[in-house]
């Protein structure tokens, strides 16, 4: 259900307009209103936009530099955010905390120069060593390959070379040196090349060191990637710096993983100060900003919001205590539609119930003042998908994949409530495996092929309901039981369409909506005869004076839109027959794959082969099971019940509170 | 040979119910597809949505599933 709120007003004097935000904020309950626009959009300008005091501005740009800074640092550290313990957190932040933001900037800052006294210099030589490493690792695939053509120039004195590396798909233009180096040291000069890896080419080109100058000269103009060693090592032996290049590489990691045995001690201690600072500053710059959201005269500041009622009574207290007279509040209830359409929503619904708010992912709140669906979609939602899937055994195994998954997953909000609804979901689908007498298949049938119930209570000859429900067999029964539920579903949605249109004071949409419910009544009722011959004549006459005058009631309600939904309705009654259709496709493949696993069955080898086919094609039919059912059912929810009814809310609420930038 | 002439038409019937509605809803899902995939790109908060939409078009091939086995049942109770 969606949780009562109150309308406040809150006046004090402005300069302790701080000290009040910072007592709301602690008590975390306000939705705040921004003013801005309606004070921009006001007739009278008694009151204007709260001004940010320019000290404040001075305050908030150190706080913001802070945080940068703590990032980095944060950043640097990596310290596990998973294993940290949130008292310990909660702890350092109060002794971060101080109402007075100077006080708060000093204390972080102190914090801050203790850590990068302690960390600085070692962060900076990891990030070099690591940069060094990179180097090094680059040069080694190009110095072996360059290192056998460089044996063969080394004999001659007269000789010099010099290394390049090239990017593969320019390739080509090595013949182009080759030719153009040849014209400068008229011939006496070779391009060698030979490819280091999927990106690059290494070449070496020898010529007569009389030409030094103009080859450098040319390359240099050509803009040629030369390889150039670290000096310590141009000037020796190619196989020399190959050798201390490996050594180097050798050497670097024991050092790094010292820096990291160093940054471990550094992160141990000073994460979860880090950490709390983050929070801290995140939580002040958020009071900061909202200052302009409030409006202001010469001498008194004023915030308006939403509270949920039961939060009135504690801030009433709270700025009593501290501020007494100083800062008044006043409180509405919220009554009118007009307000209806600004008010945030919460939703507070019971424990089985608040598992299901997870659709409220996929659509935005119920508007204030409507009835909040999600009850509906707890009881429809598991029913549909059990319906569609119906097999004890595949019930069994998602209900406990889905418990699992709730258990395991508590601090993980959305696995945690999938994992809830498909556990319900099971239980479900267990409740329709008994009906349908269905166990991976048809294997209950196969073993109980004598045993039928036959429970004739509706339907036609053909049709008879009886227990078990085999669904290929019964699927005209099904498929009318289906359509059937399916106009149950939608009447709801009309009926909670007509109650919000009581609560909004709305008689178009009362009317609208009764309209197209008795509209719908009217063509069920004349198709429980016409089609199927269960109610006796008069009743089509009635059914046909309800739709035509429930097409009457939607066209006066809903004008033109109002008429085509009401006619439309039967349509959406047929989308339910997704509900047999998509639950015959599941016992289909289920009974494949266990006619399979039969046609394998005998001797050792044929039973484990049996038991594969079997154990993979259930499993997949289980995986399918979980996803297919479950759009399905999410869709006829959407489209077909909550498109009757459903009108968004503009805001969720959010309350103003210390947060730590954790949602 | 009357009666599997009869057959053969019932069960080509069912055959066409499902797989037109197949071919729609599959020519369907593909734009409908492609163009949520371009939108999740760009706001991944709307891959419920996402869903969803594509799933829509399915009613075709669903209602095509229906109709075809009521023709092939029609067929078990005509014999």
């Amino acid at each position: 259900m969606i949780e009562k709120m109150a309308k406040v007003e809150i006046l004090g004097l402005k300069d302790i307009s701080m000290d009040t935000v910072n007592v709301i904020q602690d008590l975390g309950t306000l939705h705040i209103e921004d003013l801005s626009e309606r004070i921009a959009s006001a007739s009278t300008k008694r009151m204007t936009q709260m001004a940010v005091d320019p000290k404040q501005a001075d305050r908030e740009a150190a706080l913001s530099e802070l945080r940068a800074k703590v990032g980095d640092l944060i950043r640097d550290l990596q310290p596990d955010t998973e294993c940290i313990c949130r008292e310990d957190i909660g702890q350092e932040y109060d002794l971060v905390w101080s109402d007075n933001v100077e006080v708060m900037i000093s204390r972080i800052e102190r914090m801050l120069r203790e850590v990068e006294r302690e960390t600085r210099d070692v962060v900076d030589k990891k990030a070099d060593l690591t940069l060094e490493l990179a180097r090094l690792e680059k040069y080694v695939p190009i110095m072996q390959k360059i290192q056998p053509l460089a044996a063969r120039v080394a004999g001659s004195p007269d000789m010099a070379s010099i290394a390049l590396i090239i990017e593969r798909k320019y390739k080509a233009i090595l013949s182009y040196l080759n030719e153009e180096i040849g014209k400068l040291t008229n011939g006496e000069s070779e391009v060698v090349a030979a490819d280091v890896d999927e990106e690059s080419t290494a070449a070496l080109v020898v010529f007569n060191r009389r030409y030094l100058k103009q080859v450098h000269e040319f390359l240099a103009v050509q803009d040629v990637n030369q390889v150039r060693l670290p000096s310590d090592l141009a000037k020796k032996p190619i196989d020399q710096a190959v050798a201390e290049v490996r050594a180097k590489m050798a050497e670097i990691p024991a050092k790094i993983d010292e820096i990291d045995r160093k940054l471990e001690e550094a992160t141990g201690k000073y994460s979860v100060k880090l950490i709390a600072a983050r929070n801290a500053i995140h939580d002040r710059v958020e009071a900061m900003e909202t200052l302009p959201k409030f409006g202001q005269t010469d001498q008194v500041f004023m915030i308006s919001g939403w509270l949920p009622q039961e939060s009135v009574e504690p801030m009433e207290e709270a700025l009593q205590e501290s501020f007494g007279d100083k800062v008044m509040i006043t409180v509405t209830d919220i009554r009118e539609e007009e307000e209806f359409e600004d008010t945030p929503v919460a939703l507070h619904n019971k424990p089985f119930v608040r598992y299901f708010e997870a659709i409220y992912l996929l659509m935005k709140y119920p508007k204030y003042g409507t009835v909040d669906p999600t009850i509906v979609f707890a009881i429809f939602f598991p029913m549909f998908f059990g319906l569609m899937v119906g097999d004890i055994g595949y019930g069994i195994i998602i209900m406990i994949l889905g418990w699992l998954a709730h258990k395991k997953f508590r601090e993980k909000p959305l696995v945690n409530m999938i994992g809830y609804i498909l556990s319900v979901g099971g239980a479900w689908t267990i409740a329709f495996g008994v009906l349908y007498f269905e166990f991976f298949g048809d294997l209950l049938e196969k073993a109980f092929h004598a045993w039928h119930i036959h429970l004739p209570l509706l339907g036609t000859e053909t049709s008879t309901f009886k227990f078990p429900i085999i669904r290929i067999d019964a699927f005209e029964f099904m498929l009318v039981a289906c359509c059937l539920i399916g106009f149950l579903h939608i009447s709801l949605g009309l009926i909670i369409g007509i109650v919000n249109g009581v609560r909004g004071k709305d008689k178009k949409h009362i009317i609208e909506k009764a309209g197209t419910l008795a509209s719908l009544i009217g063509i069920v009722m004349a198709i429980s005869r016409l089609i199927f011959g269960w109610m006796p004549m008069w009743v089509v006459i009635i059914g046909a004076l309800l739709f035509i005058g429930g097409m009457v009631g939607a066209g006066i309600g809903g004008g033109m839109g109002g008429v085509v939904e009401s006619i439309v309705g039967a349509g959406n009654i047929l989308s339910y027959s997704r509900l047999i259709a998509i639950g015959l496709a599941s016992v289909i493949m289920a009974e494949v794959a266990n006619d399979l696993a039969g046609q394998m069955w005998g001797g050792v080898f044929g039973i484990m082969m049996g038991l594969a086919i079997a154990i993979i094609l259930h499993s997949l039919n289980i995986v399918i099971a979980c996803f297919s059912p479950s759009i399905h059912s999410l869709r006829l929810h959407l489209v077909e019940s909550f498109g009757k009814f459903f009108e968004p809310a503009k805001y969720k609420y959010e309350p103003f509170k210390k947060t730590g930038g954790e949602g | 040979m009357e009666e599997a002439v009869k057959t053969g038409i019932i069960a080509f019937s069912a055959a066409i119910a499902i797989s037109v509605p197949a071919l729609a809803t599959a020519l369907a899902q593909s734009r409908i597809g492609a163009a949520m995939a371009g939108a999740v790109a760009e706001r991944p908060e709307l891959a419920g949505t996402a869903i969803i939409m594509v799933a829509i078009p399915e009613t075709m091939v669903i209602l095509g599933l229906v109709i075809a086995f009521m023709i092939t049942t029609l067929n078990t109770v005509a014999h």
